[in-house]
């Protein structure tokens, strides 16, 4: 099977899997790996939570998930690049919205001009200024 | 504390601007910001409160006079407000101020230009067309297409930025956040 290049907000990945037609078929097992959801008989699930899926028939193909699909059904967008077997995915709305409306810093995990991994939550219990700046 | 984030592409880049600086300096190839806090433009500045609340969102802030002739905004009463907040937790009015979710072109144009870097680092010559779909798709939004601009060669601040700016005060500069002019 050939190779997809998934760019997730955090990293970018390859998974087995073909892009055709507009659609990214996976195997289903790596869902939680590239969503944090998972399939189960009773819809897309994580821990306790799951949501239905309405229309399986559009999620799934013989034995192949299409990732576009399974990303839409819990609020991630995707964008794919068909020629170079490349696809994107958004941080989940609700991720955005609970910055946007609930106030709540969302974490991230970006490196230092040295390479090194920091977080927001590792300077947890102090008044942060996040400030976003740029070179151009 | 202050946490920096550059939405650049190296460490390089960002160097010459933060000799001497002892915070955190992050570097944010991805524009992982412009998703999560709706950041569309530097600088951005975010209050986060030691909970993980954010006490003031996106704001237009800048840190000294450089840009003054062309911001119209000076450094002085956001930094007034930051140490009201710091000392005695006094918010200003607009801290409640609710900042818009992106739209799906903004979403979208996003997801374009992390394709388009993608690209552009494994020297795939198609990189150029995510960039141009990325900037139809948001073309006020300066992470988007001011950012694309020295990825493909372009000064960002010549001709092409100016022209850019020229139709971003005719749009009514939008703004992902609470403007200080």
């Amino acid at each position: 099977m050939s190779t997809v290049t998934v760019l997730m907000p955090h990293e970018s990945i390859e998974i087995e899997g073909q892009c055709v037609d507009d659609l990214v078929l996976v195997d289903r097992s790596v869902l939680p790996q590239v969503l944090d959801w998972e399939l189960k008989p009773q819809g897309l699930c994580r821990d306790d939570e799951c949501v239905p899926v309405r229309d399986r028939e559009l999620l799934l193909h013989g034995d192949s998930v299409d990732l576009c699909a399974a990303a839409a059904a819990v609020g991630v967008d995707s964008m794919l690049a068909e020629d170079t077997d490349l696809v994107a995915l958004s941080v989940p709305s609700e991720t955005r919205i609970g910055a946007l409306k609930g106030r709540r810093a969302p974490d991230f995990v970006l490196p230092d001009l040295n390479g090194q991994d920091h977080s927001l939550e590792q300077f947890a219990g102090r008044k942060r200024l996040l400030v976003a700046f740029a070179s151009w | 504390m202050v946490i920096g984030v550059a939405l650049d592409e190296t460490a390089d880049d960002v160097r010459p601007l933060v000799e001497g600086i002892s915070f955190p300096v992050l570097l944010d190839r991805d524009h992982l910001l412009a998703e999560l806090y709706a950041v569309s433009n530097v600088p951005t500045v975010v209050w986060i409160d030691e909970n993980g609340s954010i006490a003031r969102p996106n704001s237009a802030e800048v840190g000294t006079d450089m840009f003054f002739d062309y911001t119209g905004v000076r450094p002085d009463e956001h930094l007034n407000q930051v140490r009201a907040w710091v000392q005695s937790g006094t918010l200003p009015a607009d801290a409640a101020t609710e900042i818009a979710d992106l739209n799906d072109d903004e979403i979208d144009a996003r997801l374009a230009f992390r394709i388009a870097v993608h690209l552009r680092r494994i020297g795939e010559a198609s990189a150029a067309d995510w960039f141009a779909s990325a900037v139809e798709l948001a073309p006020m939004d300066f992470t988007v297409r001011r950012a694309a601009m020295p990825l493909q060669g372009m000064d960002p601040f010549g001709d092409q930025f100016f022209e850019f700016w020229d139709e971003w005060k005719r749009a009514g500069h939008p703004y992902h956040g609470i403007p200080r002019s």
